[in-house]
């Protein structure tokens, strides 16, 4: 296998004296959907910060094309790389359209404010996630699920090969959920896009998921196709929950079901 | 390939180069334009003798007129050194709240005000400082001095807003503490002059004011152009705007810098103008309707503000001239609550 476009090596990432991350490597496949899952806190949205250069490494690395992040221009980085944050926030009042043009900037210029290129890539992106008929309205005035559509349409118009999703289902109820992971699938498999994301839940991920990256304590625990990464063995060690793992019915990837809930003391009926 | 129509935009093309402009925000431009030079025309006119707009234009125009002293000589250096002042603070009010991510921060609550008072105030009150000859400079040094005091504090692995604020405000809370101090301690009379500087006052202001002034704000118009760019990118959250390339710190700091240096001067000339600043932004912005606050809007505005506070600072009580700095807040804060009901723009 060549090397990826991104990748980690000896990744260590702290806050302030706190150590989060240590010693991770990680191997992004191009083209492919990876997705990070782990218990709250356990650096995964760390690593994706590190990965789309938010964060400084106190040790090793994050190779973009084999080039230090660090070392490359931040323009020139958004150029190849969009990024999501968890909860980001736009200007009061702006509109769809508004919103999802600034997703050019790292392709403009003073004298280059408004190329062909950019309104088409803007089109493009407020069509592939059916928000060309919300381009008009203002942020404040959509729903939840629009409102992740638009930002996603945003990084689309930025026009990168690689994509960064920090939660992006955060929020959102289970329709908007699925439609949001839908667009992002669709994203990938129209496009070829690189989508990395972090989610918490670990069905969605086993699901949506071509590689599936588990972590735990700052550490990658295992990773691979979601198939053969998830187990019971896998749900414990990684999570400390005991479970079931069943075959989806409908998408036959790994299906996680919790072990028996708590329940209080009451004889059953029948017995 | 369908077409984006992006609301409240045009696009100017020429070869391969665009332009954006937002159409409102131009409007606003222009309106405040006009309403600028009927004030300043006004201002002009208006006296302890009146002169009609005609003679008004040709004393302007450097034609030979008999109110050349009353216009030239004593109303247009005090006009034009507001209209500088103003501008200054509205452009300085802009890059901080832009910034600061907070429509109530500005250079008097960020410690630039304060410590170009408390710089002034501390000297003159001491006797160190004569009068008003060398305020500028002792102005210009605290408030920079303290501006980038309370920048470097607010600093924790980048420019930290928040705390930006909060900082600005316990170092503004600490000066102001500070200039109470020098006024009771210092010499009578010459505390007595710090306090009327204190004020912010136009009265007395000429040309030797505006020269620099006027440098100093032409230097900064291509910057404040460069900045407005980024405002696109900026005015989103760190993690969002570094995404889309933005070189965050180093525009931040150029933007603060540059509110600073402004604000500074502003109150060099003119001593601490209250409230322009934080006023002018946030009427230009709903003037505007812009996303972002408009940084050239801001600037007109502020002049506006200025120059129709010092007319009315002068005729008011006539022929006591009040100083400019008690009417700002008495002209703007109505109009900017008017507009804050009337839209339906929170304030966050």
């Amino acid at each position: 296998m060549s090397a990826p476009r991104l990748e980690a090596r000896g990744l260590t990432l702290a806050y302030e004296a706190r150590t989060v991350v240590e010693d991770l490597d990680v191997r992004i496949p191009d083209g492919r959907v990876t997705v990070i899952v782990g218990p709250n806190a356990c650096g995964k949205s760390t690593l994706l910060r590190a990965l789309g250069r938010l964060l400084k490494p106190v040790r090793g690395s994050v190779l973009l094309d084999g080039e230090e992040l660090a070392r490359i221009p931040t323009r020139r980085i958004a150029q190849r790389l969009g990024l999501l944050p968890q909860s980001p926030t736009a200007p009061e009042g702006i509109s769809v359209a508004d919103l999802v043009s600034r997703g050019r900037q790292p392709h403009q210029s003073w004298w280059q404010q408004w190329s062909p290129e950019d309104e088409a890539a803007v089109a493009e992106a407020l069509e592939r996630t059916s928000t060309a008929e919300l381009a008009e309205r203002s942020m404040d005035e959509l729903s939840g699920g629009q409102r992740q559509r638009a930002w996603i349409a945003m990084a689309l118009a930025q026009g990168t090969d690689i994509l960064l999703l920090d939660e992006p289902t955060t929020y959102l109820d289970i329709a908007h959920q699925v439609e949001v992971l839908d667009l992002v699938r669709r994203l990938n498999v129209e496009r070829g896009r690189t989508v990395v994301a972090v989610l918490h839940d670990l069905n969605q991920a086993a699901r949506y998921a071509d590689h599936l990256v588990a972590m735990r304590d700052g550490r990658v625990v295992a990773q691979g196709a979601p198939g053969e990464v998830v187990t019971a063995e896998l749900v414990r060690e990684v999570f400390g929950l005991e479970s079931v793992v069943v075959p989806d019915p409908v998408t036959g990837t790994p299906l996680v079901v919790p072990g028996a809930p708590w329940a209080a003391t009451v004889e059953p009926v029948d017995a | 390939m369908s077409s984006v129509s992006l609301r409240g935009y045009s696009v100017v093309r020429a070869g391969r180069a665009s332009f954006l402009l937002h159409r409102r925000s131009a409007l606003a431009a222009g309106g405040l334009l006009v309403a600028l030079a009927a004030t300043v025309v006004a201002s002009l006119c208006l006296g302890e003798s009146t002169v009609s707009p005609g003679e008004v234009v040709k004393v302007v125009l450097g034609q030979p007129s008999p109110d050349e002293l009353v216009v030239g000589e004593f109303r247009l250096p005090r006009v034009v050194v507001g209209l500088l002042v103003g501008a200054a603070l509205g452009l300085a009010g802009a890059l901080i709240q832009t910034v600061a991510r907070n429509p109530l921060a500005s250079p008097d609550v960020v410690g630039v005000t304060w410590g170009a008072t408390a710089t002034v105030v501390g000297l003159m009150a001491y006797g160190v400082v004569g009068s008003t000859g060398e305020a500028p400079y002792a102005a210009v040094g605290g408030g920079l001095v303290a501006g980038l005091l309370v920048y470097a504090l607010a600093w924790r692995r980048g420019l930290h807003a928040q705390r930006f604020v909060l900082i600005g405000i316990g170092i503004s809370v600490a000066l102001s503490s500070l200039t109470s101090v020098f006024l009771t301690k210092g010499d009578g009379f010459q505390a007595q002059a710090a306090k009327v500087w204190m004020t912010g006052s136009l009265n007395g202001a000429g040309f030797d004011q505006a020269g620099w002034l006027a440098w100093v704000l032409l230097a900064a118009l291509p910057v404040a152009l460069w900045a407005a760019r980024a405002q696109r990118s900026i005015s989103f959250d760190d993690a969002t705007a570094v995404g889309l390339g933005l070189r965050l710190d180093r525009i931040r700091l150029g933007m603060a810098l540059l509110g600073i240096v402004l604000a500074s001067c502003a109150a060099g000339a003119a001593g601490p103008v209250d409230f322009v600043a934080l006023m002018a932004p946030q009427i230009a912005l709903r003037l505007a309707r812009s996303a972002q606050v408009p940084l050239l809007c801001s600037a007109l505005t502020g002049a506006l503000v200025v120059v129709l506070a010092d007319l009315i600072a002068r005729r008011l009580l006539a022929p006591t001239e009040l100083p400019v700095g008690v009417v700002t807040g008495m002209v703007g804060a109505p109009y900017l609550m008017w507009l804050l009901i009337r839209s339906r723009r929170g304030g966050s």
